[in-house]
Order: structure tokens, then sequence, then C-alpha cells
């Protein structure tokens, strides 16, 4: 289990994390969701006691990581691909960090296995594709067979087959009991994923629920419906207590009830439809319209160009 | 009725004892420093250069200059040619105890090593003793290498050095010693800056360019400067006999070079531990 509270980071006069508080309960996936920029990463190396927050504090499984006896043994995680020396083999690199909790190097070849790269786990890591880079962090984060998992952005640069990969295992962490807590700037991504979601945004949190809750409060979907006789069955369906606005032309745009009950209730009524469509804003559109106000840097949207 | 809710969770003390895990201890961490040198190519490279240049070089100017030395006209002791090939092999002990901290901020590996070891004094502590260790070791058997070597062309025109002379063997052992203070020199260094060239330029023109420059400055201030420049107070104990008249004594220069290399490791110290990684 991880527990921030007031969680504050700043640079100078910027503020990169601004007083955050979460729980990240084991037993499930929880995804770190934000836009660039927003704090994730900050957030992460302050689990990690690698940055030292300006003030609040985090603990992971009752206590500062930095006060864990043995550290890897009990959170594993996957930082920035990069964090390797290139000129090292896969295998090297996890030998010392083996060697640092007293993890027996046996487990390095159990991990280089479960990632799949025993066949090149003697090769330069600086050799290694953006993919086999993101294996070999995972690889380390898997390391001590921990109790808290945490990866940062561990998608990235991976193929389809890769992501799926990632996707299955943060699942079956989790549910072995594990702690697992995933960031992403990705909200596809993050409903396939995660359980509970945190997202954030310039340094807050925006959002702390489940993904069902999310989506149930923030993909918006209604029915869109057009008749000729548009009056009369927007008359009909408030008349059943039904949310009915009224879009321009002929189109109404109707929430509280499901597409064919609607189509059913207007058929009794004798009235026509010329169509009757299910409309669900994508989770990509919530989150970004969530986080429209925090998003760092916006690109320019050029006038005159039609969208 | 009211229900007590029951606590699903069992709250355990973090910090008890879980059987099969041992808490790892400084050991541990020395030995992932250790293997952390040596599986890059980098150290191997700069641990061959200082051999083959500081046994290699001395071999050679023992040969080349062994005629001179017998000769009437030598105004140099034939002592002080037996490390000779160490003021260059110098180089490499800088190169390596600077890449055994800027290569981990280069690459970022700093934060894995930092997440694995929280105590940053430790990983410190096992860093420069295993910087040291090894650099001593090779230091030393570079000056014997270089010694056996480079003596018996000196001996041939019979201006040999025997081991028992007057400071040769101090000399031997001191090259040791000076290269692995010069290499955590440039490892403190390292950790003011996390920056590779950086490092390397300013060591090496504080021990090579200022070390003999400020020599040049007038009256006593400026020869006091000169003799506690780091690289002229600490090479003295790595030769017999100094060609640079204006040195402090071997043991009381290097105590002041230890003395600087202690300062400027504190300093590296202080913000490995204050800074964010």
């Amino acid at each position: 289990m991880i527990v921030a509270s007031g969680l504050t980071k700043t640079y100078g006069s910027k503020t990169a994390v601004d007083g955050i508080s979460f729980t990240v309960e084991p037993g499930r996936v929880t995804g770190f969701l934000g836009p660039n920029g927003a704090g994730k990463s900050t957030t992460m190396r302050m689990v990690l006691g690698l940055d030292r927050p300006t003030a609040g504090s985090v603990t992971v499984n009752g206590r500062r990581y930095a006060d864990s006896p043995a550290p890897l043994r009990e959170v594993g995680a996957l930082l920035e691909a990069k964090a390797v020396h290139p000129g090292r083999s896969a295998r090297n690199h996890l030998r010392w960090l083996a060697a640092t909790n007293g993890i027996p190097v046996g487990r390095v070849d159990e991990v280089l296995d479960l990632v799949g790269l025993t066949e090149v786990a003697r090769q330069r890591v600086g050799k290694f594709s953006l993919g086999m880079g993101q294996r070999l962090g995972i690889a380390v984060a898997l390391l001590g067979d921990p109790r808290v998992v945490v990866l940062d952005e561990p998608v990235n640069g991976l193929d389809p087959e890769g992501i799926r990969w990632v996707r299955n295992l943060a699942r079956r962490l989790a549910a072995e009991g594990r702690t697992v807590f995933v960031s992403s700037h990705l909200m596809s991504e993050m409903a396939l994923t995660a359980d509970h979601l945190v997202v954030i945004g310039r340094g807050r949190v925006l959002a702390d629920c489940s993904m069902s809750d999310f989506i149930a409060e923030h993909a918006a979907s209604y029915v869109l419906v057009r008749s000729p006789q548009r009056g009369e069955v927007a008359d009909v369906l408030r008349r059943h207590g039904l949310d009915v606005a009224v879009h321009e032309d002929d189109e109404l745009r109707v929430q509280g009830l499901d597409a064919p009950s609607i189509g059913e209730l207007v058929g009794k009524n004798g009235l026509y439809l010329h169509e009757l469509t299910l409309v669900r804003s994508s989770l990509e559109d919530a989150f970004m319209t969530l986080t429209a106000d925090s998003v760092e840097y916006h690109a320019a949207t050029p006038a005159g160009i039609a969208r | 009725m009211t229900m007590t809710p029951i606590s699903r969770t069992v709250e355990l003390d973090p910090n008890r004892n879980v059987p099969g895990i041992r808490r790892p201890g400084f050991s541990d961490t020395l030995r992932a420093e250790w293997i952390k040198f040596w599986t890059v190519r980098s150290t191997q490279w700069s641990v061959a250069t200082l051999f083959v240049m500081g046994a290699g070089l001395t071999v050679l100017v023992c040969w080349a200059a062994a005629g001179e030395l017998a000769s009437e006209t030598a105004d140099e002791a034939a002592a002080a040619f037996v490390t000779w090939g160490l003021m260059l092999a110098q180089i490499a002990a800088v190169v390596l105890g600077a890449m055994v901290v800027t290569s981990e901020y280069g690459t970022g590996m700093i934060r894995a090593t930092l997440a694995a070891t929280p105590s940053r004094g430790a990983v410190l502590a096992a860093k420069a003793l295993v910087l040291t260790t090894t650099l001593f070791v090779v230091g030393t058997a570079t000056a014997f290498a270089g010694y056996f070597g480079g003596n018996p062309f000196l001996e041939n025109e019979g201006v040999g050095v025997a081991l028992s002379d007057d400071g040769v063997l101090r000399a031997m052992v001191g090259s040791g010693l000076y290269m692995a203070g010069l290499g955590l020199f440039a490892a403190a260094v390292g950790l003011l800056v996390r920056h590779t060239a950086a490092a390397l330029s300013i060591v090496l023109g504080l021990v090579f360019v200022v070390g003999n420059m400020v020599f040049l400055l007038p009256g006593a201030w400026g020869e006091w400067i000169g003799k506690l420049m780091p690289g002229n107070a600490g090479s003295a104990v790595s030769s017999a006999a100094s060609f640079n008249p204006m040195l402090l004594d071997p043991w009381v220069g290097y105590a002041v070079f230890i003395g600087e290399v202690a300062v400027v490791l504190l300093a590296g110290y202080l913000v490995l531990r204050s800074r964010d990684a």
C-alpha cells in the first residue's frame, strides 16, 4: 500500500506537485494518469525516496521507502528506461542490483526469462531497442519479488504485443494481491488496465475513483433521436421523465433511457423515427476535458481549419 | 442490532522480521559496487591504460636515458626515473575515478543505485573503497613492473637503483597511494559537478596545468601555493627522487593532499545527501 498525504514538490517558484493525497491499495491496479508535465514522475521519484518532498509525506507499507530494510524486496520500480549504463549487459545490470539487496543470482535468470530477455542477456544494453529496454526495466522491478510494484510509463516504446503483455502482467500482479501503481498519459491504455484511477494535472489530484465510476461520471452518453415529429416526440419523452435537449435542426439528445426502450416508447405513441443512435463520448475525450486546463503546453490550433 | 465492522486486513509491524529475508548490509552494497565497477569496459580500459602507460613508459624512458644518466653531464638522479611512467598514467586514474561517479549521472543509473540502496553514505563509501583499493593495487603493481622492467637498463650503465635504496620502496607503494588519492579526488569532483567532461577538465586542469603554472607566481606565497596544489603535494610520495626541488617532503605532501581530497569528498557527500537524485 502506498499512502501520499499533502505531498508537495516545488522547484524554485515552480510547483510540480501541489499537495496531493491518495492511497494505492493492494490487490488492484491503480492507474496514475495525467498529461505530460503533470507531476507523475516527480511523484513516483518521491515515493522511491529519490526526491525529497518540499512538504507532506509518502509511505510504502507504512513507512518511508528509505527506512525499508531491503527496499527491492518490498518495492519494485520501473523508472525511466534509460536508468541503465549502455555498456553493461542486461544480466550484469540485474546482477549488481540483486547484490545490493542480497537477492540470489538465480533470481536474475528467473526474471530475465520472465520478461523474455534470456537470449540477449549477455548483450550490451546500449544495443537494445526501446521495447527491450522497457522489458529490462520491468525485470528490475520484479527482481525482488516485491509486494508493491511501481511502473512509470511502462508501455512507452512497446509494440502492441508488448503493450498487451504489460497489461496482463499488471493485472496478474494485482490478482496475486500486490499493490500495482502504473503511470501513463494514455487514457485508452489505462481504461484497459486499471481498476482504480488517480488523475492529476498541474500537480493536483483531479479525480480519485474507481475506473467504472470514472466512466459513468465522465464518459457522457446520450441517445440521438431524429424525427419529422420532433415536438411530439420530445413531449412524449419528457412526460416519461427523460432529459431531452433540442439541438440544431431536428436533433434531440435524450438521456435517462437506453435506445431500444426509447424506440419502443416512441412507437407506442404512433410517432415516426428517422434516426436512433447511442452516442458515447470516449474516455479519451473525458480525460481531455478533465485535464484541459492543466495541460502545460497546448498545440496551437490554427484558425480556419475545419475540425 | 449493530454490526461491528471487521477489519479485512491484518496490521503488521512494518519493521517485522520476514523469514528468509536477510537485511542487506554494507557488504552487499560493496559487492554490488564491485560488480558494477568491473562490468563496464571503461574500467578495464582505464586499468589497462594505467598499467601499460605507467610500466611501459618507465621501461622505455629508462632504456632511452640510461646512457645519459651514466655520463658525467647527468644532472638528474637515476632514482627519479624508475617511476617516470606514473606521471602520465595518473591521467587514467583520474578518468577512472571521475567515471565511477559521473557515468551514473550521465546514464540516469544513479536513480537505480539509490533506489536499491537508500543510504547514500553507504553507496559513496562502497564506491570509494572499490575505487581506492583497485587503484592502490594497480598503481603499486605498475610501479613495481616499471621498476623491474626499467632498472636492468640502468644497471647495465652502472646507475642501477636498489629497492633498498632510500625512498625506492616508498615510491613503489607511494605510487599506489597517489593513484588511489587522485582517483578519489576525481570521484569527489564528479559528485559536485555530475558531468564527466567537466570533472575531467577540472581535475586534469588543476593537476597538470594550474599545478605547474602557479610556480611562476612571484615570491614566497607563489612558491607555497605551488607546494600545496593537490597534484604537487600528492605526487612527491610516488617518486624516489623528485624532478622538482620545490615540492614538500613526500609524506608531508601526501598528508596535505589527502586532507584536500577529504575536504572535496565531504563536500561531495553533502551534495549527494541533500540533492535530489
